[in-house]
């Protein structure tokens, strides 16, 4: 009898949910809440540990890793300045075209504290809210590329977001070298993203990179995804493409968060 | 008491699974910490205990996750019920047993929670059978793991404590 009721109960949550639009669900609020302060302090904790692990027990053979890490960043200075060239030729460029790029978009940096509470989804906490600006289906990007938007509203002082990994995560986004647009979409056994709705008659190839076209509303125009995997003919009239992703998703540890107020650092898409 | 110490299996095993376990997960191992507290302790405290400690954690964990609030819920109680019941009839007191039964309850909760998004959703499974196996097997171990370790606590207790008597007869205290 008891049991019958727990499930009863558990049917009318669940059809409540889905059978109404999405707002703020006080339960998920109120734990969300409440749980986010624990999962701050517990990575406050582990962090701590690691920061002293990584700062004074792991320093051996640091020496030989500096030395090459200053050879890199040498030719990296070298790229870096190759690039400066060819970014203001863009621009006196664009100039001529009477086309400019003013998009430039307010970012708050942010702590992943947490990750999915289950192995089914792919979500983080992280430790920035309402307070600081972020705002539900606020775009997270990192150096590396997309992450993810915000799910749902975040609380004043942590925000759940989706990784663009997860199953029902997806953005649109366009192949850099032949401006092909399409929609990629997670696939969380393999991690890996599909682009979807890509005509078969259109080019694209393995190593093509795949940047966000912006058309959603949520992800900033020329923000990069990753780089075309796989190709194969589908079986309609699109190809069916995987897209292995920049961003290392398990190992996420800081991030960005676009937000509307213009009070923060700032950076552009796709700008120096 | 034993409430207090069941709500505090869950809370340490919520914050283990949001803070721990994605790192773990990134190296392929998907454990659901809860579903192991959940089956541990409903072979503890029989079907009633299973049952409400399966929907606190499936909610909980629901709510702290990006799906719907309540199919964790929902595959929780009714492997939370069904766990109780298996354990007020068989004797799952071995560690070895206890992992062969987080391991099933394993995969009977993959089933419902994936089911159960089936029907809500027409966008695919929410994974594939093969994660479901190797969850299910990590789950197994690592509930057998911690079996062995609450089985061989008191023991250890006992013998430290045996100990220090015998040290302090020895050398006075």
């Amino acid at each position: 009898m008891l049991l019958l009721a727990v499930v009863l109960g558990h049917i009318v949550l669940i059809s409540l949910q889905v059978n109404t639009p999405s707002g703020v669900r006080v339960f998920e609020g109120v734990t969300f809440g409440l749980f986010s302060e624990v999962q701050r302090g517990v990575a406050r904790a582990t962090g701590g540990v690691t920061h002293l692990w990584d700062g004074y027990v792991g320093l051996v053979s640091v020496e030989a890793e500096n030395t090459e890490l200053r050879r890199d960043v040498a030719q990296l200075q070298l790229r870096l300045q190759q690039e400066r060239a060819i970014a203001q030729r863009v621009r006196s460029l664009e100039d001529l075209l009477e086309f400019r790029s003013d998009v430039v978009y307010s970012t708050v940096s942010a702590r992943v504290i947490a990750g999915d509470a289950t192995p089914y989804f792919r979500t983080v906490t992280i430790d920035r809210g309402t307070r600081d600006g972020v705002r539900r289906d606020s775009a997270v990007v990192s150096p590396e590329g997309v992450v993810g938007r915000v799910l749902s509203d975040p609380g004043p002082r942590a925000a759940k977001v989706q990784l663009l990994v997860d199953r029902s995560a997806a953005a649109g986004v366009l192949i850099e070298r032949t401006r092909v647009a399409g929609t990629v979409k997670g696939d969380v056994a393999e991690g890996l993203l599909r682009m979807e709705y890509v005509s078969n008659l259109d080019d694209v190839r393995v190593g093509d990179r795949v940047v966000t076209s912006g058309v959603d509303g949520i992800y900033p125009k020329g923000f990069e995804v990753g780089e075309v995997d796989e190709v194969e003919r589908g079986s309609g009239l699109y190809w069916a493409i995987r897209v292995r992703p920049n961003v290392a998703f398990s190992d996420l540890e800081d991030v960005l968060v676009v937000v509307p107020d213009a009070t923060a650092s700032t950076t552009a898409a796709g700008g120096e | 008491m034993k409430t207090a110490w069941v709500g505090l299996t869950l809370a340490l095993a919520l914050v283990l699974q949001t803070t721990v376990v994605p790192g773990l997960a990134g190296a392929g191992v998907p454990v659901d910490l809860v579903l192991v507290a959940v089956v541990l302790v409903a072979i503890s405290s029989g079907s009633v205990g299973g049952l409400w400690v399966g929907t606190v954690g499936g909610l909980l964990q629901d709510a702290l996750s990006g799906g719907v609030i309540g199919v964790g819920g929902l595959a929780k109680t009714l492997v939370g019920y069904a766990v109780g019941a298996f354990a007020v009839q068989f004797n799952v007191s071995r560690s070895w047993h206890q992992a062969l039964v987080v391991l099933f309850a394993s995969l009977v909760h993959a089933g419902c929670f994936v089911g159960l998004y089936s029907l809500l959703s027409d966008d695919g499974t929410i994974t594939s059978y093969g994660g479901g196996v190797t969850q299910a097997v990590a789950n197994a171990v690592v509930g057998g793991g911690v079996a062995m370790a609450l089985g061989a606590a008191p023991a250890a207790l006992t013998r430290r404590r045996l100990r220090r008597r015998r040290l302090t007869r020895r050398f006075g205290g």
